[in-house]
């Protein structure tokens, strides 16, 4: 707090975010709790697939201690996200947003499912029905009139 | 039925295909700064040596070339002496400023008495600039134009030609 005081005074600009904090500052067991789970919805940028909470690097450690600063301030997950989105791009967060090109990453799976679910349906029908009498007539499949002439041959 | 099961199923491999085939040879570290065409984030960092405080506004009116780097990594070993060499040819028309990160200010000083600088070098003690930057590796370097937009982003260590192509940019 006193740094940042410090900095008002001599009006130096650090990197920041830009707009006034819409939540409430959180302390203590809270503050260790919601730094967790907000710097677990951010990508570790130097790392393979891991997040700021779970990567040991030192470049989330510098990003996790940014999410815990800007907790103790006040502001909101949205706000904080939205910060390291503004650097990063959609890069960032580990759960994609529902909006543009990422709701194709929400909707495909569903409409995979839905196709998978009409493709298993209409098969367990068919089962359920039985072989089509069609393919039961003899005259009309030589390949079983073939196999019954033969099995039925003295 | 089971004629459209194949055609769907070849329609999402042809696309799957597609995908790959698109980004063959693309590397997926170089992701497009979303930082680029917007106004380059504000820092005041103390320059290594004359501990003298240098922010963002004091680059502005000359285009600017912002380097992240550091002396744990090897690729910045290759670059320093290509920036160091367009520093001294172009340092009155362009401002070069190197921003170091997640390393102490005695290996800087060491680097450069033994290799050499042409322009400050800032040290970003909490990496707050270098994420303000969207930086996700060193060395990554930044191209300003004289209003302190970024024009350009480049990951990995430059070469002269490839200095000069992307500080075209920010000259125009």
């Amino acid at each position: 707090m006193i740094f940042l005081f410090v900095l008002t005074l001599l009006q130096i600009k650090v990197p920041d975010i830009a707009e006034a904090p819409k939540g409430v500052p959180v302390a203590g067991a809270m503050l260790d709790r919601r730094t967790n789970e907000v710097a677990s919805l951010l990508r570790c940028p130097v790392c393979q697939g891991l997040s700021v909470a779970d990567s040991p690097s030192t470049m989330a450690q510098d990003m996790k201690h940014q999410v815990r600063e800007f907790l103790a301030r006040g502001y909101t997950q949205e706000q904080i996200l939205a910060y390291f989105e503004k650097s990063y791009g959609q890069f960032v967060l580990l759960k994609p947003k529902f909006s543009g090109v990422s709701t194709l990453v929400w909707l495909l799976p569903i409409a995979a499912l839905i196709f998978g679910a009409v493709v298993v349906l209409s098969k367990a029908k068919q089962l359920e029905e039985g072989p089509s009498p069609k393919a039961e007539t003899a005259e009309e499949d030589p390949y079983l009139a073939r196999v019954r002439e033969l099995v039925e041959k003295p | 039925m089971n004629k459209a099961v194949l055609i769907s199923g070849l329609v999402i491999f042809a696309a799957l295909v597609g995908v790959l085939f698109l980004n063959l040879g693309h590397d997926p570290s170089a992701i497009d700064s979303p930082l680029i065409g917007k106004p380059a984030p504000n820092f005041a960092l103390k320059a290594v040596g004359s501990g003298q405080m240098l922010d963002i506004a004091s680059l502005r009116g000359k285009p600017a070339i912002i380097n992240f780097w550091a002396t744990w990594c090897g690729p910045c070993y290759e670059e320093h002496p290509v920036l160091v060499q367009n520093a001294r040819v172009l340092g009155n028309d362009v401002q070069f400023v190197g921003v170091v990160f997640n390393d102490t200010e005695q290996k800087i000083q060491a680097f450069l008495n033994q290799r050499g600088s042409a322009y400050p070098t800032l040290l970003d003690e909490q990496g707050k600039t270098a994420v303000a930057y969207g930086v996700g590796g060193v060395p990554e370097t930044f191209f300003l134009d004289r209003s302190g937009t970024i024009v350009a982003k480049y990951t990995g260590p430059l070469s002269t030609e490839e200095l000069q192509a992307n500080l075209a940019k920010a000259m125009k």
